[in-house]
């Protein structure tokens, strides 16, 4: 469905002629090709649909533009500026992409600790900027490269740091925001002659609509900038780097300490995640390394952190007698940052943490404690650079058993949840075998206390059709076995209610059948009236999930 | 007994992968953005964070390795896209500059963006869909043994008159052969400083020569643009003739000439002992066999060029076999190699400045194998100058914010690229041949 030359020539009056091309050539490379990202759900060539036209703005004006000819001639668009996963692409032949790479401004704001961020500053950058103000921000899980804006407004974002610097939705502060019909709000205290500093007010504050608890995946119009809280950094204005390409190192950061701690069961585990929660020690904590599997992990870094090793030296790193304890030591492990703002603050809080693993009886691994392997770790956490180490395994991950829950509900199952994947790696080909266990994620990611943001990690071959399929169908059986546990969906799932296996938006028929069946329908037809309010002429694709109220039925 | 060449002349395996061979790497590739970005933990501000001079300039994901990965794999395995339109522009819009290469082998283990990007301009090619400047180029390449328009073969040794040189294409043998690669032989100002080259090396007592009527380009430039039987022809041809002239160690001031032979030829069998010529003068620094006497007082940056840097890392032979471990896990038995921008030559030249009375090094933000482009690479300098001078004004300015009065490089593309490029604000700085500051010190 070619756009009109009409509305073609009007979004190139806005942008200019370089910055708007429906050549297959662009418009190709704007389908997200499912198998390759971290969503994949549908067949291994699936591919969301192909835009019409890509459109690069370069200024908010440029948008408000842009999306209200959209609004005149009835055409979907979609935002997205790194493009990670399918979230971010169109789900209708009748659309067009913006990307939003145009727009990568960072300020920084030292005296009231935030940054004001457009679209294209990524989590690398933003954080580079911070540091270099003793200060940091939370960087999701999903890496730094990233953006953080759209983690702060488009999605959960809970990551290694959360535990001190709080998650994604908690770091939001004002936002310029162009809504689906083209009305631009600034909200919070931006909205009001103020300053940047609050989302809530004493401005218009519809963090409900804008924000909520897993964000509106850029269904809501776009997200032109927005402030978010800076934390306190207290290291350097860089982080020095030893080592060269591909093994970099942190260098000379003595007042943070980087350690790997190994419960003896997963009642400590848990018991020690409260703990480490109240006792407000922690810079970082994050079940990091363990996301390559529980067999395997120890020989991956040993890779990390040796370059002339590769793959292919796997098998006899694992059966390295050494490698084999450590390994063996870490079975139930995490890895912990302290930093510490003065020596006393530093020395405080190891006392504190050394007595919580006593308490506990957890120790410190032996092995992360070599200068070279703390000082990668260190890199890694604080940065969180090697997103890509993600899928560097097998080239391709999917989120199994996510969960965001009660620590305490959530450690018990872990071994049930691990026997599951080590059964599919056993008789299922596809599926890498790397130990069962490949837990990753937070501690107390989510709201500060007690809960968990994590999932295991299924590696699959983007390039091998098996592996795609088998992987698919364990996490689909992972799904069916969590259902019955009552733990809810798992969130590698979420997405798979607001886009057909196919690519293609759902239909708001489809979405009625699917959430007035949910257990608290009312918050789909809540939706629905705000979707109606704020896009009455539903441009933005189906991630905003609602439920035409049965009183509406028919009227439109 | 046979004369042993110096040749085996039998291209190394996956040398011959055509862009087929790289369908598991189009569908590998993850989008983490390493191809856009300097690695995170180098990146020291988001004014100077990004690595692709392609992909910064023209926006499009197509532009980038990501992009073209995807391109490539719209293009020949699902028949979406065909070789026209911006699809061309996208695939020779890219200076094969390796910054996108050494951000992906950061982390990935089995991608190889530069040689996929190329692959897609050899099939451009191929079909006859290059651009008609690099056509032309490819032609002087074949008929005057030169990529550079207007330059003739005759006139090829002119930059050597007046030097007491060895001529090793007759009966003079020479430890080291100086190949000056296209630019020093024929341009004008670089012709000088091929001269000062040759006169530093021989005060240095380099038993030194030249290969006479034997010289002509390296073909580095063909195979960039994806001028593969173009630059195969002309290895060949430089091949044989150093075989014919006893050729034992190669010396050139040229980064591009330095990548060819070392890595390119070596691909194809080649093999001969190869430095820069910064490499060696930087051993008889450290040799006391070059002194510096005179203080030159000034605040210089370094611009590592490409081909020097993070492409002129030693080729290493490689014979193994590809596999899968653990049901998934894709790799190599024995290790393959990896080549992300570790081993190229970035301290001979700080070295050199380092030991230079007064020179005071201040270092750019991007450096070493995370180095900027000058943007001539890729043959973008021919065909699309406006595109080139802006990657050079993106660097300009970088080497304007660190203070410094000039830069230094030890390249003459990258040197003639970036002189006369205005920076952001409108001005301009110093483009110094390193040897100029060399000599100006002895």
């Amino acid at each position: 469905m070619a756009l009109t030359r009409e509305f073609y020539r009007a979004l190139e009056d806005v942008v200019g002629g370089r910055n708007i091309s429906e050549d297959p050539a662009v418009t190709e490379n704007y389908r997200c090709i499912t198998a390759q990202s971290s969503a994949h759900y549908g067949p291994e060539d699936t591919r969301t649909p192909k835009p019409q036209a890509v459109v690069l703005p370069g200024s908010t004006d440029e948008v408000q533009q842009i999306v209200k000819l959209c609004n005149k001639y009835k055409v979907e668009f979609k935002a997205a500026s790194t493009f990670w996963a399918a979230m971010g692409f169109i789900g209708s032949d009748n659309a067009i992409q913006l990307d939003m790479i145009r727009m990568d401004s960072i300020e920084v704001d030292a005296k009231n600790m935030l940054a004001i961020v457009e679209p294209f500053a990524v989590g690398g950058t933003v954080q580079v900027e911070a540091m270099k103000n003793g200060l940091t921000c939370n960087i999701a899980g999903v890496g730094c490269s990233s953006s953080t804006l759209a983690g702060s407004s488009g999605w959960v974002g809970f990551g290694p740091s959360s535990i001190f610097t709080g998650i994604a939705s908690e770091n939001l502060l004002g936002a310029e925001w162009v809504l689906p019909d083209g009305e631009i709000i600034r909200t919070g205290t931006l909205g009001s002659d103020g300053e940047w500093f609050c989302g809530e007010g004493p401005g218009p504050s519809p963090r409900a609509i804008f924000r909520g608890w897993t964000g509106t995946a850029g269904t809501m119009g776009v997200c032109t900038k927005i402030a978010i809280r800076l934390h306190p950094w207290p290291g350097p204005k860089w982080i020095p780097v030893r080592g060269t390409a591909p093994l970099y190192m942190a260098d000379g950061l003595d007042n943070v300490r980087a350690y790997t701690i190994c419960f003896p069961s997963w009642d400590a585990y848990a018991e020690g995640f409260r703990l480490l929660y109240e006792a407000d020690v922690c810079y970082l904590a994050h079940r990091q390394f363990n996301m390559f599997g529980r067999d395997i992990k120890t020989a991956l870094v040993e890779i990390f952190t040796h370059p002339e090793k590769q793959f292919c030296d796997i098998p006899a790193l694992v059966e390295d007698p050494y490698l084999k304890e450590q390994n063996a030591d870490m079975k139930i492990d995490v890895q912990i940052v302290l930093a510490g703002f003065s020596e006393r603050d530093l020395d405080y809080k190891e006392k504190a943490f050394d007595a919580i693993l006593e308490q506990i009886g957890a120790h410190k691994s032996e092995y992360y404690l070599q200068q070279d392997i703390e000082d990668f770790t260190k890199l890694y956490l604080l940065r969180l650079a090697r997103k890509n180490y993600n899928y560097t395994l097998c080239s391709s991950y999917e989120g199994n058993f996510g969960l965001s829950a009660n620590v305490f509900v959530a450690a018990p199952l872990m071994e049930e949840a691990a026997a599951l994947k080590k059964k599919w790696e056993q008789t299922h080909t596809g599926v890498a075998a790397v130990g069962g266990d490949s837990d990753m994620g937070s501690v107390s990611g989510i709201g500060g206390g007690g809960t968990t943001g994590w999932e295991f990690f299924v590696h699959f071959d983007g390039f091998d059709r098996d592996s795609i399929y088998d992987s698919k169908a364990h996490i689909d059986e992972t799904a069916a076995w969590m259902k019955e546990k009552g733990l809810g969906a798992d969130f590698g799932r979420w997405n798979t209610e607001v886009r057909h296996p196919d690519g293609y938006n759902y239909t708001q028929e489809e979405h009625d059948a699917m959430y007035s069946k949910i257990a608290q329908p009312g918050l789909a037809t809540y939706q629905w009236k705000i979707r109606e309010a704020f896009n009455p002429n539903h441009l933005t694709g189906s991630y905003y999930k609602t439920a035409t109220p049965p009183e509406c039925k028919g009227k439109k | 007994m046979a004369k042993k060449s110096l040749f085996d002349m039998k291209p190394v395996k996956g040398y011959e992968k055509k862009l087929e061979d790289f369908f598991p790497m189009e569908r590998r590739c993850s989008n983490c953005l390493g191809c856009k970005f300097v690695p995170f933990e180098k990146i020291k501000s988001n004014r100077f964070g990004r690595n692709c001079p392609s992909v910064w300039h023209y926006n499009f994901n197509t532009y980038s390795a990501r992009g073209r990965f995807q391109l490539g794999q719209n293009i020949i395995e699902d028949g979406y896209v065909k070789f026209e339109g911006q699809a061309l522009d996208a695939i020779f819009n890219c200076q094969a500059c390796g910054a996108c290469d050494v951000g992906c082998k950061v982390t990935r283990f089995n991608l190889e963006p530069l040689a996929h990007n190329i692959a897609l301009k050899e099939r451009a090619v191929e079909k006859g869909l290059a651009p008609v400047e690099l056509k032309a180029a490819a032609n002087s390449l074949t008929k005057q043994k030169t990529m550079l328009p207007d330059a003739k073969k005759a006139n090829r040794a002119d930059w050597a008159a007046g030097l007491k040189l060895k001529d090793v294409s007759g009966k003079e043998t020479a430890e080291y052969v100086f190949f000056p690669g296209c630019q020093y032989a024929y341009d004008p100002e670089l012709q000088k400083k091929a001269k000062t080259y040759v006169k530093v090396l021989q005060k240095a007592g380099v038993d030194l020569g030249y290969l006479g009527k034997l010289d002509m380009c390296c073909g580095g430039r063909a195979k960039q643009t994806g001028f593969r039987e173009e630059f195969e022809a002309e290895a060949h041809a430089n091949a044989a003739a150093w075989e014919k002239a006893g050729v034992v160690k190669i010396v050139t001031p040229c980064s591009d000439c330095y990548h060819a032979i070392k890595r390119q030829y070596a691909l194809l069998g080649i093999k001969v002992e190869v430095v820069h010529a910064v490499e060696l003068i930087a051993d008889l620094v450290k040799a006391k066999k070059l002194k510096f006497k005179k203080t030159l007082d000034v605040a210089v940056t370094y611009h590592d060029p490409c081909h020097l840097g993070r492409l002129g890392e030693p080729h290493e032979d490689w014979n193994g076999t590809e596999k899968k471990i653990l049901n998934q896990v894709h790799t190599w038995e024995p290790p393959r190699p990896r080549y992300a921008g570790t081993y190229g030559i970035y301290d001979a030249p700080r070295e050199i400045l380092a030991a230079i009375p007064g020179v005071r090094l201040i270092e750019m933000e991007r450096i070493r194998e995370n180095s900027w482009c000058c943007g001539a690479g890729g043959g973008c300098s021919v065909f699309n100058p406006e595109y080139s001078d802006a990657i050079a004004s993106e660097r300009v300015t970088e080497a304007q914010a660190t203070g410094a009065e000039a830069i230094v490089t030890a390249c003459p593309w990258c040197e003639i690229n970036l002189t006369g490029i205005e920076s952001d604000n409108g001005t301009y700085l110093d483009v110094v041949d390193i040897i100029d500051l060399v000599a100006k010190a002895l």
